[in-house]
Order: structure tokens, then C-alpha cells, then sequence
């Protein structure tokens, strides 16, 4: 028995969904209009989810070369020196140590200033010895307890954490994905009303139907089924749309970072989104599309209440 | 079967189209609601199958009190009636046996075991020939049989006809009253509204509404076989 209802039940989603089907097919060219104008839609959003995915990949690789400067007290001999990189090299933390010295490192910046000793007014090397030292962790934590650690070595005057910068990227990028979660809502808005316009203006359509149907005693959930399954079709077919459109362009983004290869100097390449988030983007349009319709035909259908 | 007590139906504008009506159906009678335009033939249909409310009074159907029927189970008690309107209420787009199929699809019944009823009943009115046609290629008496096919095709206990043949000639209306007997013979409840009442030699009850009364010499008004 409970069998035969569950088939019952099923056989119904069967037909309203063959209805909803043949509704979206019988006028194609309206169909295909919703399509485009939510897929497009949908585009503005998961564009910008396609630029801070990619930003933040390359953040992320930046960060793992995230440097820490260590500076030397003015008068430390080369006994101590070699103590402190060995005490480098020790840490696990730590990819790759830079020694500058004193000397060279006023060199430099003699020469890069293009200062003369004399002339200058710096009677003597105003610069300390350091270490540059590239991290293999973004872990907060264990850079503060490194910094820590080595700044209780003897010899260490100032240790200078070299990523602030990186700090401000993810700050912007957070910012610019705040943004686009807000535009995302209020284009989802724009689409529940366009959708949900469309399915009303349906069930005006198909009016005698409801209005017979309801007579001869169809519940409102067997009427509103094909219209919450036309919504789903359009929801679907937006989606499709959105994932196509980007990966139309990170294809182009691409050809064209192909071809400014030479005159950047660099690769600049656009990363496809994962499929998981192309499944997202299609299965949150088709329940974009079921929500409006559900809401809008609801309304609708009961309108149409034959029972006074 | 059917009971109405002290039933009043007020439409907004203070028109009473039902006035203090009693009255009882019996299980496998044929009735005939008789009156002029507006005497309230129509209200009272209506009101027996719950496509609307009395403003006040009782109404029972097999013990139930219809006017305390909530709203979510209306749907379910349609489906016990077999309805056809006078303008037909069919869908133009479809086809006659789509019609027809309509009432079953939303009893979830399956194409293949639907098929069978369908043709059977498109069979009993005579338009299983033209099951593929659409009803505005069909003549108005064809129409109203076809509504009378989908009426039936549930096979509901109760057929309510609100004047089914209004607007028909006199041959096409013979036609479809005949159907009507036929249903009442095999222990149909029929209840149909008209103007006038039928010359055949059938037994029926008869109800006459005078400006939304039910008029003392409708009771049980019997014509010999």
C-alpha cells in the first residue's frame, strides 16, 4: 500500500515534470531568453568569484615566500654570526637564509643612492649585518614563536616580519568578496522577481486550466508542480549558461595572456573554477529558479480559488 | 445522501440567491432543479459541491457537515462529484482524450491504466471516434458529451449538470439527457438544473427555486414510467 502511494506520488513529480517540460518547450524562444537573462545575471557574480579565486591563489603563493628580516646588533663578531645562522638553519620553519653583510649592504646603497662617502655627511656605515630569511609557513602562531625564540639569541637587535603587505592583499580581497556577496544577493533578488514575473505571467496563461482542474479537484500543490518544475528548468539552463560564459572567458583571458607573454614578461593565466563550484553555480540557479516559481505560483494559483 | 438545513447564501450587495432551503437527496435519484434565470439553480450546485459556502445553514454530505470542511480536503471531496457546466469548461488545447484523461491524472493514475477508462467513457458518450480531435472542431453537443465524458470517467457517485443543455437543439438535448438516464439506471445520483423539465417517461424528483426559495410543491414530484 504505502508502496503503490510512493509510486503514486513519484508518477505525479513524473507528469508535472513532463508538463513543466513541454511548457518551457512549447515557447522556446521565451525560454530561452530566461535562460540567458539569468545566466548573464548569475556571470556578474561568479565573474568575480573567478577573479578572487585566481587572486587568491596567487596570494597564496605568495605567502609561502613571506620573508622575515632579522638585523644584527652593530658590534656582533663572526663567532656569533655563525652561531645565529646555524640556529637558523635549524628551524624547520625556515626555507632559504640571506646573509647580507654590513659592508656590502652600505655598498649597495651607496651605490644605488649614488652617494659619496664624503659628500653624504655619514661619517660611518650606518647599516647593520643581517639575515633575510624565507619561510616555508603562514602559520601566525609559529612565526611569532620562532621570532621569539631567536630574539632571546644573543646578537639580534630587530626582527621584522615582512609580510604586512600580504596582510593588506587578503584585507582587499576579503573586502572585494564582501562586495560581491552583496551584489550576489541582490542580483539573486533581481532573478527571484524576473523568474517569478514569468511564472506569473504563466499561470495567467494557462488560467482556464487552473480554473478547471481546481473544479474537478486538483489539490494547489498538483497544480502548482509543472510551474515549480518550469522554474527549475530555467534555473537550469541559466546555470549552464553562467558556467559557460566562464569558460569562455577564462579561454579567451588565456589566449589573450598567451599572446602578452612577450610584452609583460610574465604568464599571466586565469584558472578555470573547480567543477564542484560549477555544480554549485548550476544547482544554486536551479534553486533560484524553484524558489521564485514556488513563491509566484503560490500566490497566483490562490487567486484563482474557485471556493468562495 | 444529501442534506440541506436552513441553508442562505448572500452574495456581496445584500442579493440572497438562497433563502431558508431544506431539502434531502437520496442515494441513486435522478432531481431536476428547476427555476428562471437567477432563482439561484446555479447557487445551489455550486453549494453541493463545495465550489462555494453558504452564508449560513447546514449542509451534509454521508454525515459529513460540509460547512465545516476545511480547505485543504475541498480538492478531495470534488473528486466524489462528477461536474459539467453549461459553457463546457474544457481546455482547447488539448484533445479530447487529454480531456478526458484530466480528472485521473490528478488521481495519479498512470497512462496505461487510464487509457482504458478514458476510451471507455469517450465509448459511452460516442466520441471514442474522435478521441484524438480537438473539442473546438466538435459541435456543441459533442462538446457538452465530452464534458459529460469527463464528468463520468472518474466514475464519481454523484453527476451535477448545471443546465447542460442550454443553448442546444432540441435533438442534441434529448441526446445528452438520455446519458443522463442512463447514469441514474445504473445508480448514479444525477442532479441537473434546468429550465425546463423532460418530456420522457422517467422518474425523477424536482426541485423549484422561485427568487432563491425552494417552492412547497417541489417535493417529490414522481412522473410514471
Amino acid at each position: 500500500m504505502r508502496l503503490a502511494i510512493m509510486f503514486n506520488y513519484l508518477y505525479n513529480h513524473f507528469q508535472a515534470f513532463i508538463r513543466g517540460s513541454q511548457r518551457v518547450a512549447s515557447n522556446i524562444n521565451a525560454s530561452l531568453m530566461m535562460f540567458i537573462v539569468i545566466g548573464i545575471t548569475l556571470c556578474l557574480p561568479c565573474a568575480g568569484l573567478l577573479l578572487i579565486e585566481n587572486a587568491g591563489q596567487i596570494s597564496h603563493n605568495i605567502e609561502h615566500e613571506a620573508e622575515i628580516s632579522i638585523f644584527l646588533k652593530k658590534k656582533v663578531d663572526k663567532d656569533q654570526i655563525d652561531f645565529i645562522n646555524l640556529a637558523l638553519k635549524k628551524s624547520s620553519l625556515v626555507k632559504k637564509i640571506h646573509f647580507e653583510a654590513k659592508l656590502i649592504a652600505w655598498d649597495k646603497l651607496q651605490a644605488k643612492l649614488n652617494l659619496q662617502p664624503i659628500g653624504s655627511g655619514i661619517s660611518e656605515n650606518p647599516l647593520p649585518d643581517a639575515f633575510f630569511v624565507s619561510l616555508n609557513t603562514l602559520n601566525s602562531v609559529q612565526i611569532k614563536e620562532m621570532i621569539q625564540n631567536l630574539k632571546i639569541i644573543e646578537g639580534i637587535d630587530n626582527i621584522v616580519i615582512d609580510g604586512s603587505w600580504i596582510k593588506k592583499l587578503r584585507s582587499i580581497l576579503y573586502l572585494i568578496k564582501l562586495s560581491i556577496g552583496f551584489l550576489g544577493a541582490l542580483l539573486i533578488i533581481v532573478l527571484i522577481v524576473v523568474i517569478g514575473n514569468t511564472v506569473r505571467l504563466q499561470t495567467l496563461t494557462y488560467k482556464d486550466e487552473i480554473e478547471v482542474s481546481k473544479l474537478i479537484g486538483a489539490t494547489n500543490n498538483f497544480i502548482q508542480r509543472p510551474f515549480m518544475y518550469t522554474g527549475l528548468i530555467y534555473g537550469l539552463g541559466g546555470g549552464l549558461i553562467t558556467v559557460g560564459i566562464l569558460k569562455l572567458i577564462t579561454v579567451t583571458f588565456n589566449k589573450v595572456g598567451d599572446r602578452l607573454e612577450n610584452i609583460l614578461g610574465t604568464l599571466v593565466t586565469l584558472k578555470g573554477l573547480p567543477i564542484e563550484y560549477n555544480a554549485f553555480i548550476i544547482m544554486g540557479a536551479m534553486f533560484i529558479g524553484w524558489l521564485a516559481s514556488y513563491i509566484a505560483a503560490r500566490n497566483s494559483i490562490k487567486k484563482f480559488e474557485v471556493n468562495k | 445522501m444529501i442534506n440541506f438545513e436552513q441553508v442562505f447564501k448572500r452574495y456581496p450587495g445584500n442579493l440572497d440567491a438562497l433563502q431558508n432551503i431544506n431539502l434531502k437527496i437520496i442515494s441513486g435519484e435522478l432531481i431536476f432543479v428547476t427555476g428562471s434565470s437567477g432563482a439561484g439553480k446555479s447557487t445551489l450546485l455550486k453549494i453541493i459541491s463545495s465550489v462555494e459556502k453558504p452564508t449560513s445553514g447546514s449542509i451534509f454530505f454521508e454525515n459529513q457537515n460540509l460547512t465545516q470542511i476545511k480547505n485543504k480536503d475541498i480538492p478531495f471531496l470534488r473528486r466524489r462529484f462528477g461536474m459539467i457546466f453549461q459553457d463546457h469548461k474544457l481546455l482547447y488545447d488539448r484533445n479530447c482524450f487529454e480531456n478526458v484523461t484530466l480528472p485521473l491524472s490528478i488521481n495519479s493514475m498512470t497512462k496505461h491504466d487510464s487509457s482504458r477508462r478514458v476510451r471507455a467513457a469517450l465509448d459511452k458518450v460516442g466520441l471514442l471516434k474522435k478521441e484524438k480531435m480537438m473539442p473546438i472542431s466538435l459541435s456543441g453537443g459533442e462538446q457538452q458529451r465530452l464534458a459529460i465524458a469527463r464528468a463520468i470517467v472518474s466514475r464519481p457517485s454523484i453527476l451535477i449538470a448545471d443546465e447542460p443543455t442550454a443553448n442546444l437543439d432540441r435533438e442534441y438535448a434529448d441526446e445528452i439527457m438520455n446519458i443522463f438516464f442512463s447514469f441514474q439506471q445504473v445508480g448514479v445520483t444525477v442532479i441537473i438544473s434546468t429550465h425546463e423539465l423532460p418530456s420522457s417517461p422517467i422518474k425523477y424528483n424536482h426541485f423549484h427555486l422561485n427568487g432563491g426559495h425552494l417552492d412547497a410543491s417541489s417535493d417529490y414530484v414522481q412522473l410514471p414510467l
